[in-house]
């Protein structure tokens, strides 16, 4: 969207050389949408150890394997790749993204550690539970990225896809780091706008109310799987008792086993249930996240702001010095130059051009600098905006299927619970 | 040395008196009661309803009892009624073990009065009856709870052989206002099952204080009640009374294995009740968790502007789920736990009854031990010489000793032989008694715990299905009227891939989507 050259669509268009992109290839296509011819998944988490200076490193590392799925765009080979990432190297790539996009929207990674935990949850970083769901979200964060018209052409971001050997090095070659604003390190610093942009504070609210409220939904969230846990693990102490009881009846004894059993059932089916339902908070946590990337954007924006402010009050101040020699007027009150006035007397008129030459040729300077940062600004807000505008639909879509998936959740759990309980009704129907 | 006192026959001389009394003052002999309790029955059927006699052994107590005004309360003429009844007794009921419903009560309407001292309230009881005794087919009067724990009493007293069933607990824990509408409609409920237990038993329902209880109007129904708290004290020590261990040379294993039954039972509903409390304590959590989730969806919906109407139907969906919760907590702990402990109580209520029958049975064991040792002493007076007793070296003639020694045994034999065959009678009368009311005890056990746990089931499906409503209207809501739901069951996802292909691919149509979705909202 952002740089795109006018579609040619030409389906006899095969890559004439090897080493000819299929990015390139599917640009001329005028795809722009990498999901839309090719497949990503990550897949088989794998422990890998390794010994480095008498120290042991643990680590999981995920599959990658990418599958071109659109005939036209069909490379040399077989179009499919594979290849091993650890969590620490998408880390990596999103702070390149981060820093090298800054209007865009950066997706989130999954969490470093269990948050919202609740009683039986899996929290180990090597528990099978947790690891699967990370590598799940890992799998999303991938094809936000490859959705992305912007981000999916980028060259880091698809040989972190398909090139195995010293991706790394390639990323810091780019030398990204530093083009990394010093401001944006203190990201707990507040700048003093003058005029802040309408728009780019309703997003800050915005950000910190959606965090807010799902970080309230999550923590909620936590206490009802603990306290739904108890509900259905209390259940299996029933089939105990009707156990013991059956052995003093004469009449009762199959009735009674019977609706033990599924008691046991009834207490059993709460680990799937909440298993599932972990899926819902993954989902909620990841847009908790974005709320992240949204402030992020904003604090970026400021950081324009902030230097063209300053750019363009430095211009004003020069204007206004220039002006106060041009006219002859010296500064009223105290001042520097009024003091170097009195002690060393006033300027001599060659001392006086050579000054306002000087500043002219800053004044100059500067201008040009504003007109920088004016059009840095500019093309910020268009790209971010845009963006905002994308992801707020994107949004849209996503929270209405997560709710959707999780009304699904719940009817499927309504639905075994009514299987349960109308099979022990029917045993204590033959009581 | 054969003048020691015995002290238990001392005891049981006692008591053998008072059991005398007792036995005439209970409608129908030992005699008639021996076999059949159904018996007492049959003698009814007989009496002739328009004569209002009830019978030859009826002491002048009963027939007191019976020329209270008893029309009063009537609801129907009352010659029209005893007729009526006549037709219906001749009709006659089979006395076999099948339950005859002719009495048939209900208890509702509390009412609140505020008295000098307290406030108290009161239930309107109504009776339906086909039972020639009465007057009328239908009574209706107002009694409040300490009314029915006289009843209670009353009846343990009269029938210590009996089960009586148990009343409901003076307080509730969970309840803690007795005028809260709630509470006195379970409390209602309660007692209703108690006097419908009385009334299907087939001696207890006879009983002439159960029978004031359901027709006397409010006046002449305090005035008995005073005049009856005066047989209370000679009562008190007697059969009634009898809970400690007695040290039995052989239980009889039938009631052995009741014991041993009783005790399991009870302790399983027991176990059963204590589990049920941990789940509801913990199912109230989650309702307070449930009240506290459902509001931040529309929280939210105040930040948003496309997903307004989604995120009130999660709030919506999470209401009628937490309603549907305390809807099912509520009812687990009346319908449920309520009852579970009425049953403990009867496993109570039975335990004394047992108890009573050992202390019969090891009465009568005593006194027939008693008989031997004195049968035994007489034999052997009969080959001793007394000349070297004390009565002779005090100066007697020793043949006159031996004389009145053996006139004072012979009559110690005789009485006690009497009070052994008593005895006997009533150790097997008790049996009997205790045996058949086991017996429809179990079955409507086995009937009432079939119910309950049946209940409790179909409770939870509900609440389950009320919420599987609430999240279907959800997903219309969100995602409009066509949209599958009953295709639900699919697989497990892996992943979300899906999903998302899905969605990015859509970028041209979503803004249309949107602006339907919010059509529809």
């Amino acid at each position: 969207m952002a740089d795109d050259s006018p579609p040619t669509y030409s389906p006899d268009h095969f890559p004439s050389s090897p080493e000819e992109d299929t990015v390139e290839v599917a640009k001329k296509l005028g795809k722009t949408n990498m999901l839309q011819w090719m497949e990503i998944r990550v897949s088989e988490p794998e422990k890998r150890t390794t010994t480095s200076m008498k120290m042991q490193d643990t680590f999981m590392v995920y599959l990658i394997e990418t599958r071109i799925t659109d005939n036209d765009v069909k490379c040399k080979g077989d179009g499919t790749t594979s290849l091993w990432r650890r969590y620490s190297e998408f880390e990596l790539l999103r702070n390149y993204l981060e820093i090298t996009y800054p209007a865009l929207v950066i997706p989130p990674l999954p969490e470093k550690k269990a948050t919202y935990t609740w009683q039986n949850m899996a929290t180990d970083k090597f528990d099978a539970e947790f690891i699967e769901r990370r590598r799940a979200a890992l799998e999303i964060f991938l094809l936000r990225c490859a959705a992305h018209p912007i981000m999916c052409l980028d060259k880091i971001f698809i040989g972190f896809l398909q090139k195995e050997e010293a991706w790394k090095d390639t990323v810091y070659a780019t030398e990204f780091q530093s083009k990394a604003d010093s401001k944006l390190k203190s990201l707990n610093a507040s700048f003093r706008l003058k005029k802040p942009d309408q728009q780019f504070e309703e997003l800050k609210n915005y950000s910190n109310e959606i965090q807010g409220v799902i970080a309230n939904l999550l923590k909620v969230r936590a206490r009802m799987a603990d306290h739904q846990f108890g509900v259905h693990k209390l259940h299996g102490n029933y089939q105990r008792v009707f156990n013991e009881w059956s052995a003093i009846e004469r009449e009762m004894t199959d009735p009674l086993q019977s609706a033990g059993h599924y008691m046991n059932v009834y207490a059993q089916s709460i680990d799937t249930i909440l298993e599932e339902e972990e899926q819902y908070a993954d989902q909620l946590k990841e847009y908790l996240a974005f709320g992240e990337s949204l402030r992020s954007v904003c604090r970026k924006y400021e950081c324009l702001q902030y230097d063209q402010e300053r750019a363009e009050e430095g211009l004003t101040s020069k204007h206004s010095q220039k002006e106060a020699l041009v006219q002859g007027k010296t500064s009223t009150g105290f001042s520097l130059g009024s003091l170097k006035k009195a002690m060393f007397g006033a300027d001599t008129p060659e001392q006086r051009e050579l000054k306002i030459k000087h500043l002219e040729e800053q004044i100059k300077v500067n201008e040009v600098e504003l007109k920088q940062a004016n059009e840095e600004m500019q093309k910020f807000v268009d790209a971010a905006l845009r963006d905002i505008d994308r992801f707020k639909r994107q949004k849209t879509k996503d929270l209405k299927e997560i709710f959707t998936n999780y009304a699904i959740m719940q009817i499927k759990q309504c639905k075994k619970g009514i299987a349960i309980w109308t099979s022990a009704k029917d045993c204590f129907a033959k009581m | 040395m054969y003048f020691r006192l015995n002290k238990f026959s001392q005891f049981s001389i006692k008591n053998i008196s008072i059991a005398m009394s007792d036995d005439l003052q209970e409608d129908g002999q030992t005699e008639p009661r021996r076999g059949k309790v159904m018996n007492k029955g049959e003698k009814q059927k007989f009496k002739d309803p328009l004569m209002n006699i009830v019978g030859e052994e009826t002491d002048d107590a009963d027939g007191e009892l019976e020329s209270l005004d008893l029309d009063a309360s009537c609801k129907s003429d009352a010659s029209m009624s005893r007729s009526s009844s006549l037709n219906v007794n001749l009709s006659g009921y089979d006395d076999n073990d099948a339950e005859t419903h002719d009495m048939s009560i209900t208890v509702d309407d509390p009412e609140k009065h505020s008295g000098t001292m307290d406030s108290y309230v009161t239930f309107r009881i109504t009776l339906k009856t086909t039972r020639t005794e009465f007057v009328c087919p239908e009574y209706e009067v107002r009694r409040r709870y300490n009314d029915f724990l006289w009843l209670r009493q009353k009846l343990e007293e009269t029938y210590p052989t009996h089960v009586v069933p148990p009343m409901p607990e003076k307080h509730s824990l969970r309840r803690l206002d007795r005028f809260s509408p709630e509470f006195l409609r379970i409390r209602a409920l309660a007692l209703q099952k108690f006097v419908n237990r009385v009334a299907d038993h087939p001696v207890q329902s006879f009983d002439k204080n159960f029978h004031i209880f359901l027709t006397a109007k409010a006046w002449e129904f305090q005035s008995h009640k005073k005049q009856s708290t005066g047989l209370l004290g000679r009562v008190s020590d007697s059969l009634y009374n009898m809970g400690s261990s007695y040290m039995l040379k052989y239980r009889k294993p039938e009631f052995a294995a009741i014991q041993d039954y009783i005790l399991a039972f009870g302790e399983k509903l027991a176990n059963i009740e204590r589990i049920t409390q941990r789940i509801v304590k913990e199912q109230t959590d989650f309702h307070t968790d449930l009240l506290e989730w459902g509001p931040i969806y529309t929280l939210w919906s105040n930040s948003e502007d496309q997903l307004v109407s989604s995120l009130h139907s999660m709030t919506k969906a999470v209401e009628t789920s937490s309603a549907s919760l305390k809807e099912l907590i509520d009812a687990t702990e009346d319908h449920f736990n309520q009852p579970l402990r009425e049953y403990i109580l009867y496993t109570e209520c039975i335990k004394t009854v047992l108890r009573r029958r050992d202390a019969i049975q090891a009465q009568y064991e005593q006194t027939l031990d008693e008989l031997n040792k004195r049968k035994e002493e007489r034999d052997q007076l009969k080959i001793s010489d007394q000349t070297y007793s004390l009565g002779a070296f005090l100066g007697k003639d020793p043949d006159e000793v031996k004389q009145n020694k053996q006139d004072k045994l012979e009559q110690q034999v005789k009485e006690l032989t009497t009070q052994m065959e008593v005895l006997n009678d009533k150790s097997a009368v008790c049996d009997t008694d205790l045996r058949a009311d086991m017996e429809r005890w179990q079955k409507n056990k086995h009937r009432d715990m079939k119910e309950l746990f049946m209940e409790a089931a179909d409770r939870n499906v509900r609440y389950y299905e009320t919420c599987l409503k609430a999240w279907e209207d959800t997903i219309h809501s969100i995602q409009g009227k066509d949209f599958p739901v009953t295709a639900c069951d699919k697989p497990e996802r892996e992943d979300d891939k899906d999903k998302d292909d899905d969605i990015l691919l859509e970028k041209a149509e979503s803004t249309e989507t949107d602006k339907t979705a919010s059509d529809l909202s």
